[in-house]
Order: C-alpha cells, then structure tokens, then sequence
C-alpha cells in the first residue's frame, strides 16, 4: 500500500504507511530508535530547523495541563548547515523517508535553505512551518520562495489562521497541506508564579483541528492533500482524521507521553496489527505487538 | 532504554511524609546505577491507558535496588499508590553519577527539595569508606532523615543558607553534589555556587555537581525542552544529565 501525500507532479512524495510524527516530537533523526520500529513509520519530520543557530527558550519550557502540556522550548537548533552535517548518515540510514521541517522565516532564507538542501538526496520533501503572525501576502511570498526548493512542499498552517491563508498557500505552490500547528495559549507555571506562553498539546487539540481538516478539505482544491495533525493519541483519532479528509496524519506529543502509541498507530492504519490469539493470557500479548513479536513469543513458550 | 511494564509488589512508610515503593521491574532495569531515573506511568491491566491526566511521565529515580529485580522508589505518602498497580518504565535514563577516584569525603547539599534523587550512591559509597555529610537548606529541612543509614551526618542549614562549620565542610569536602527544587532551579544552583566560591580560593573542575530533576517529555534527547547551555556547548539533561559540573553552566536565566 503507497499513500501519496503530495500533489502529483514533478516530486511526489509517497508514503508506505500514512502515519508520521509531527515536527518536534522526535528529534532530528533516529532520538526514538530504541522505542519505536521506524519501519512501521511513513516518515520522519525532523524538528524545526532555521538557516542561524536558534538557543532554548529561557525559563519555563513546559507547563502541564489537565490531560495535556504547554511547551515552550524556543526551537533550540544549531542551524540548518549543522543539522545537514550532523545528521546526514542517520536519515540516510533510516528505512523511512525523512522530511525537513523549516521554520519560515522569510523569502531570503528560503533562497539560502534552497542552496543547502537541493541536491542532498536523503531529504525526501520539506515541511514549511508558517509562523502564527503571517499574512496572506507574506505566506504566498514565502512558500512561492520555498517552492524553488527541488523536493515535494509540505506546509504546515498555523492554527488560528488556517482558512484565510489555505488558498494562498496552496496557489503559491504547496504540495500539501499540514492542518495544523499546535494552538498558542498560555497557563501558569506552579513553581515559578509566571504566565508561560506557549504551544498546547493534548487529546483536548483533536476536535479542534479535526473540524478544521474537514471544512479545509472541502475549500481547497482536492488535488492538494491534507495531511492531520493534532491531539492524536489513538488509532482511532488518526481514523477519524482519514474520514475527515486527510491523507495522512502526523502523532506529536502522544509519542512522549507514550511511545508505542505511535507505532500503533502506524501498525492500525499500515495494516500490520496483530490480533490476539483467543486463548493468550494477559503477559503473552498487549495491543503494540506485532506478529514478529508474537510469532516469538509463541516460539519461547514452546508453542510452535 | 527501553520500555517495559513493570507492578508494585510492596509499598512501605518510611516517614511521616515518605513511602518506598518496590517495583517489580524488567531484568533490563536490575543494572541501573546511581543518577540514573525511570520515567513512570501508570497503566490499567491490557497495558492500556486509561486517561491522560497527568499527561507527561513522572520522573523517579530509584534509591535502592533489592536482589530479584526488585527497584525501590521513594514518592510523598500523600499520592495513593496500590500493590499490584501496573506500571509502563522507560528507562534508564541518563548517565550514572561520575565519583573521583579516592573519594574519601562527599557534601550533598540539599536545597528546598527532598534529597530522594541523591539516595541510591549512599550504600555504594559508606560501603567504600566514604564520609558522607548532607545539608538540607530552605524547605528541605523538613526532610525526616531518620530512616536513611545513620553514618551520614546531617546538617539543617540556618535560614540564611548558612550552616555551621561551612568553610570547614566546603573545604573538607572531596567532591560536592547540589540538589535543588524545580522552582528558580538555575537561580537556587547560582546561590549555592555563590555560596561556594565566597568561601574556597578555588572551585576547581569536577568538583561540584549540579542534578538537575526538570521534568523530561521524552527523555531521549528529541523534544529539547531539557536542554541547558554550557561552556562548551548545549547539553541535555536526559542524555548528558543529570548531573553537570557547575562550573561549566551558564546559570543565568
């Protein structure tokens, strides 16, 4: 099964299993080796990535919420040349095809991701991360810059403004759209006193974008596919996306919290989960196993 | 690291505010050393979670290991936890604390936290003849200590962070390990530090250690959020950590 998550055209950006994680959430490359069976995955989204270096945020990074979080972490990165650098063996070791995340910060910037990217063939597509602030005007400018760029374009719309800046962004060249980044909002910091603010994460997201997937996908034009993102911490959820409208789905901050989940995920909508046997007990199975896994386990037990 | 589920076999008191935890753990987990922590979660039977609040793991660190793959943790009496509970640990995380070789005399210096991060190098270290004095300062006064080995010697610092005998201690001391609370965590380390070099002529390198106990979202160096920055480049608490010299952060906010 090959899910194209991007327009047909020039690069085409096709996917084995139409589950990633969301930019942010699983380092650079391979962080999650030791956790998560990336052979499951349909691919990797680095985390954001700018042209300078960028430092941590100072002070509070994370505020739990009832049933969710609030980070703010300042996207420490140490540059886009860097990242290439340090990472370039690792995405070319990974099954998976790796994805960029670039933090839009302007048209010149893009001119000068272009010159570093183009050419290096272990990164399959870039996601353009648009910042909360934008304009119309400036996103068009900026994913038409982006879109020089020689490899399949992802764009991830902000939250709140997602509707108004759609048709720009997909007239501007998008491959696909990725609805949406995380919503701002700000929360209390018990030990300091402060108000932190921050992106929010948390099953409490998902309706929200879900309904914003689902009003998009009938306002862009439907060669441009939507990819979900937000609040996934079941295969249900991403199920609910793919109804919705979406191609695909990226998991963020379910994969910290628990890691398997993405990989369940990504084993439900692949088509890879395994069934348990009737009479297993409950130390012979649990809901992440696959058949390898079980098919072993079986061997252990002398059941053949 | 790994993910493994693990039970609570059996939950003792220790104290008026304390209560250990002995958790039925994976083989994989026997061999965790002192620094190194867990995160936890609790699941229902099926390994399923049940509800997603709180979001993110607690961070234990373990402060003894029994024979038989038994972890023991301390957490406030006040949580209610239930023999048999079922456990999803991913772990270990971060690297074991760092001793100087000929280590004779250890201060553990304690500030406005309970000291539970720093208790599993105690029996590594009385068994090698080691000193070993802690201080509790600000609300880690409130500590009872009377359940930990009787060798250590105990000082309850004055409430202008001061205590007695502190150049001697400062000076007496082989290698320092600082412990503060989440709270102003880089400011309360820049105090001690203070505290530190207005009574030594010299702080010199692996010295004194800072344990840092932020609350870590992934704890596989993805999510950044525990990143610090030091001379000598950023570091992260849930690779690199939990302990870094002091001398070598950037304590400013």
């Amino acid at each position: 099964m090959a899910v194209e998550i991007t327009r047909p055209g020039k690069s085409s950006l096709l996917l084995s299993t139409p589950v990633m994680p969301a930019a942010g959430t699983v380092g650079f490359a391979d962080s999650y080796r030791r956790l998560v069976d990336y052979e499951k995955l349909g691919a990797i989204i680095t985390n954001p990535v700018t042209i300078e270096q960028w430092n941590p945020a100072s002070g509070t990074r994370l505020v739990p919420l009832p049933g969710g979080i609030l980070v703010h972490t300042g996207l420490p990165n140490p540059g886009l040349r860097r990242v290439i650098q340090r990472n370039r063996r690792a995405w070319e070791r990974l099954p998976v095809p790796v994805v960029l995340h670039l933090v839009g910060t302007g048209a010149r910037q893009m001119k000068q991701a272009a010159d570093m990217i183009d050419g290096i063939e272990a990164i399959a597509g870039i996601e353009l991360g648009l910042n909360d602030d934008i304009d119309e005007a400036e996103a068009f400018a900026l994913v038409k810059a982006a879109a020089r760029i020689e490899k399949p374009l992802l764009v991830r719309l902000p939250f709140y403004e997602s509707y108004q800046l759609a048709p720009a962004v997909a007239d501007a060249g998008a491959d696909a759209l990725v609805v949406s980044a995380a919503p701002r909002g700000t929360a209390r910091d018990e030990h300091t006193g402060r108000l932190v603010s921050g992106r929010i994460y948390g099953p409490l997201v998902k309706p929200l974008v879900l309904r914003k997937v689902g009003r998009l996908r009938r306002q862009v034009p439907e060669e441009i596919p939507i990819i979900g993102a937000g609040g996934i911490h079941s295969p249900q959820d991403a199920r609910d996306y793919i109804e919705a409208g979406a191609v695909a789905v990226q998991v963020d901050t379910a994969t910290w919290a628990q890691p398997k989940m993405l990989e369940r995920i990504a084993r439900d909508l692949g088509g890879w989960i395994a069934t348990r046997r009737k009479d297993a007990l409950m130390d012979e199975w649990h809901p992440d196993m696959g058949p390898t896994e079980a098919a072993q386990r079986r061997v252990a037990q002398g059941d053949s | 690291m790994k993910d493994t589920q693990a039970y609570i076999e059996r939950i003792r008191r220790v104290s008026r505010d304390y209560q250990r935890l002995e958790l039925a753990v994976d083989n994989s987990l026997s061999a965790l050393l002192a620094g190194q922590a867990l995160l936890a979660r609790r699941i229902e039977k099926d390994y399923e979670i049940q509800h997603w609040n709180p979001y993110l793991r607690e961070l234990w660190f373990p402060v003894e290991i029994l024979d038989s793959n038994i972890i023991v943790v301390e957490v406030p009496a006040a949580i209610n936890y239930q023999p048999g509970q079922l456990l999803s640990l991913l772990g270990p995380i971060g690297k074991p604390f760092k001793f100087r070789r000929k280590l004779r005399n250890v201060l553990l210096i304690v500030y406005d936290t309970p000291p539970t991060s720093l208790l599993m190098m105690l029996p590594a270290l009385l068994s090698n003849d080691a000193s070993v004095t802690m201080v509790l300062m600000g609300t880690a006064c409130d500590y009872d200590t009377g359940h930990l080995p009787e060798e250590i010697e105990i000082i309850r610092a004055e409430d202008d962070l001061s205590w007695q005998d502190m150049v001697m201690t400062l000076g007496w001391a082989d290698q320092v390990f600082v412990l503060v609370g989440p709270s102003k965590e880089l400011s309360n380390f820049a105090d001690v530090m203070r505290l530190v070099r207005d009574r030594r002529n010299d702080v010199p390198a692996n010295y004194i250690f800072g344990v840092f106990q932020r609350q870590l979202p992934c704890a596989v160096g993805a999510c950044h959020a525990c990143m610090l920055r030091a001379h000598d480049g950023s570091k992260l608490q849930c690779l690199d950590g939990p302990a870094f010299d002091l001398t070598y952060l950037h304590l400013e906010n």
